[in-house]
């Protein structure tokens, strides 16, 4: 996919490459440029019809016999270009942002900083701004360096880990697949317990061994992750929710099927979950400001343990402070 | 069939590259066959426009286009010199190179991984970054996602100091509000964006979560009115609002084994017999709503005012309705 503006960006960069690379392969350059072949030849017929003056005839020289690429009359024009202010803005703040990832390597980090120092010199102007955007990924902790074990020596992990939706803690072996650092620091793997793909949220692993035992996960795509980390199945149970204006927060955290404006500033919104017993805790937390319309079952679950939590306060009703002195 | 409007750029930034003096608009015109296009089959005006929108976009893609007189005819033209469009001499080692590549690749937002890719191709143009895929210096793919819209516009508007207005809703208000802010900083903090900035109208620094921004962002003529200060915490702001700034403490009773997320907050953990532990863990906003979740794996022992906070909850679910304490109901960032 591109458009006109990253079309333009990357065929300003095209012909200084091409320049020092006469006869470069397209394979090649396509690789070089992270794009398809395809794009490549895109950007291959327009080039041809640019140049400084069309009726002059002043047009690039540049053709390709589908596997190598000639430019017939390369000239300066095609000097390396400084940096655009949202080039040197997107380089530094990521490369800034990913050399405070807690459990890099300190030798990348070192490198991370090295190359942040360069990058601002040679930006110049163009990195003004950059300071005023900042990125914190979540500090994850010991289990990290476990896991990038793991990983880099194809082995199999034993991990205690904290289920968010049974609000129970677990035990289980995963053959880890990649880690995903997206506010918090998710390993993905293939959990041997449910024979399925799972992410895991470090910060809820409790505790974690690298076993003798090598990583065998199936063969498997490694899935796409654009529309968020964490998405339900389409035949995962259905809930419907209603919100007050205080619990609309709740749509930025939980994907969701839908959500309905309600009069007073509420939403109605329908999710699926494989975890509807997740919901429970949501419904708890919400307390007034939002409760479980459907199912009904999972609607009295939530009433349910709201009264067997308050049982547990039963004493306060009869003489608050007697409460500290035991349960 | 139009001219590709990448065509039409290309064209322009070569034009205004090869040339030692100042190119005139209609000398731009002339040589350019898109908009001799738009001349002819648009008016004067619809070129003009075109040629404005070029030129911006080329100078957002890093372009520094001078305006300049010509000194033969007067008539005043546009030119990019060549020595203030070079990149500067920079080399980098192949560690530097390859971790630059991941860092590169974390943007999750179309705009700045354009952008990104952009700065990584102008690199390895100039033959900073050698060719040949770089071994990945790491397992772990970081990624910054950037789903709010309000976020492209208020980038642009923060680097470049202008005002800006939009609709936000408030955590817990039931409608929008429109706010004028003079945008400072932008913050990404569990994957989750905030801006700071000056609010015009409460005349205060102001914090603002960019996903409750309802409408479009409007970037206002003007400069700032307030000065920038030199360092803007965002981070610390939000956090305080996440309860991470507690000034005080709570003691909890914990059902062994339950409530792990509970657990790796404690201050202290004490048995109390072969069920319960207490605990004591920092008492800041939100905390409430947090020991609520956890249902009868939980009960509040200090301060009375939590305790209360949390049966009024509970109650509010088990259906013996209480009314609701203001101070007590869910804000901003309870839910981090």
């Amino acid at each position: 996919m591109s458009n006109a503006i990253d079309q333009t960006r990357r065929m300003l960069s095209l012909v200084t490459y091409l320049r020092e690379r006469p006869g470069a392969r397209v394979g090649d350059v396509a690789r070089a440029f992270g794009i398809t072949e395809r794009e490549l030849v895109g950007d291959l017929n327009v080039l041809p019809m640019c140049g400084t003056s069309f009726r002059g005839g002043d047009l690039l020289d540049i053709d390709t016999d589908g596997e190598r690429i000639w430019w017939h009359n390369p000239d300066d024009v095609a000097q390396p270009l400084r940096l655009a202010s949202d080039e040197a803005i997107s380089l530094l703040v990521a490369a800034r942002a990913v050399a405070g990832l807690p459990g890099l390597r300190e030798r990348d980090r070192t490198a991370l900083t090295r190359a942040v120092a360069k990058l601002e010199a040679a930006a110049g102007d163009a990195a003004e701004g950059s300071a005023r955007v900042g990125v914190t990924f979540e500090a994850e902790g010991s289990v990290f360096a476990d896991v990038d074990r793991a990983l880099t020596e194809r082995r199999r992990l034993w991990i205690q880990y904290y289920s968010s939706g049974r609000g129970e803690m677990t035990e289980r072996e995963v053959d880890p697949i990649r880690l995903v650092s997206e506010g918090h620091t998710y390993l993905e793997g293939w959990c041997r317990l449910s024979e399925d793909r799972r992410m895991f949220r470090l910060d809820r692993v409790a505790d974690i061994r690298v076993l003798d035992v090598p990583s065998d996960p199936p063969p498997l795509e490694l899935r796409d992750l654009s529309d968020g980390l964490v998405r339900p199945a389409a035949d995962d149970p259905q809930v419907v929710l209603e919100v007050g204006p205080a619990g609309r927060w709740v749509t930025e955290y939980y994907s969701h099927e839908e959500s309905l404006e309600l009069p007073g500033g509420g939403l109605r919104i329908t999710l699926r979950t494989p975890d509807p017993a997740g919901l429970v805790r949501l419904a708890l937390r919400l307390g007034a400001d939002g409760r479980i319309l459907a199912p009904a079952a999972l609607a009295e679950q939530a009433r349910a343990t709201a009264a067997a939590a308050l049982a547990l306060y039963d004493d306060d009703r009869y003489g608050g402070e007697r409460a500290e002195a035991g349960v | 069939m139009p001219i590709a409007k990448s065509e039409r750029l290309m064209n322009l930034a070569l034009c205004l590259m090869n040339t030692r003096r100042p190119l005139s608009k209609r000398e731009l015109r002339d040589s350019i066959e898109a908009y001799q296009e738009a001349a002819e089959s648009g008016t004067e005006d619809s070129f003009n426009r075109m040629f404005e929108r070029d030129k911006d976009d080329l100078r957002e893609l890093g372009l520094v286009i001078d305006v300049e007189e010509n000194p033969l005819d007067g008539e005043s033209g546009y030119l990019a010199r060549r020595d203030r469009n070079r990149l500067p001499e920079i080399s980098l080692d192949a560690e530097e190179a390859a971790a630059l590549s991941l860092a590169a690749g974390v943007w999750r937002q179309a705009r700045l991984a354009g952008a990104a890719s952009g700065a990584l191709h102008k690199l390895r143009a100039a033959g900073v970054l050698l060719d040949g895929a770089a071994e990945a210096p790491t397992a772990l793919e970081p990624r910054i996602p950037a789903r709010e819209t309000a976020f492209e516009p208020l980038l642009a508007a923060a680097r470049d100091r202008r005002p800006v207005t939009f609709g936000y809703r408030k955590s817990g208000a039931s409608a929008a509000e429109p706010r004028t802010v003079e945008p400072w900083a932008l913050e990404c903090w569990h994957g989750h964006w905030y801006l700071a900035g000056w609010d015009r109208d409460r005349k205060d620094v102001r914090v603002f979560r960019l996903s409750r921004i309802t409408d479009r962002v409007k970037v206002r003529g003007g400069a700032f009115t307030a000065d920038v200060p030199d360092h803007v915490d965002v981070r610390q702001h939000v956090a305080r609002f996440a309860g991470e700034g507690a000034t005080s403490t709570a003691r909890i009773r914990l059902r062994r084994g339950a409530a792990f997320p509970l657990r790796t907050k404690a201050l202290r953990v004490d048995a109390v017999d072969a069920d319960w532990d207490e605990l004591e863990v920092p008492y800041g906003h939100g905390l409430a709503a947090d020991l609520s979740e956890f249902g009868a794996a939980v009960r509040v022992i200090a301060p009375a005012e939590l305790r209360s906070d949390v049966i009024a909850r509970l109650s509010a679910v088990a259906g013996n309705v209480q009314p609701a304490d203001p101070r007590t109901a869910t804000i901003e960032g309870a839910a981090l």
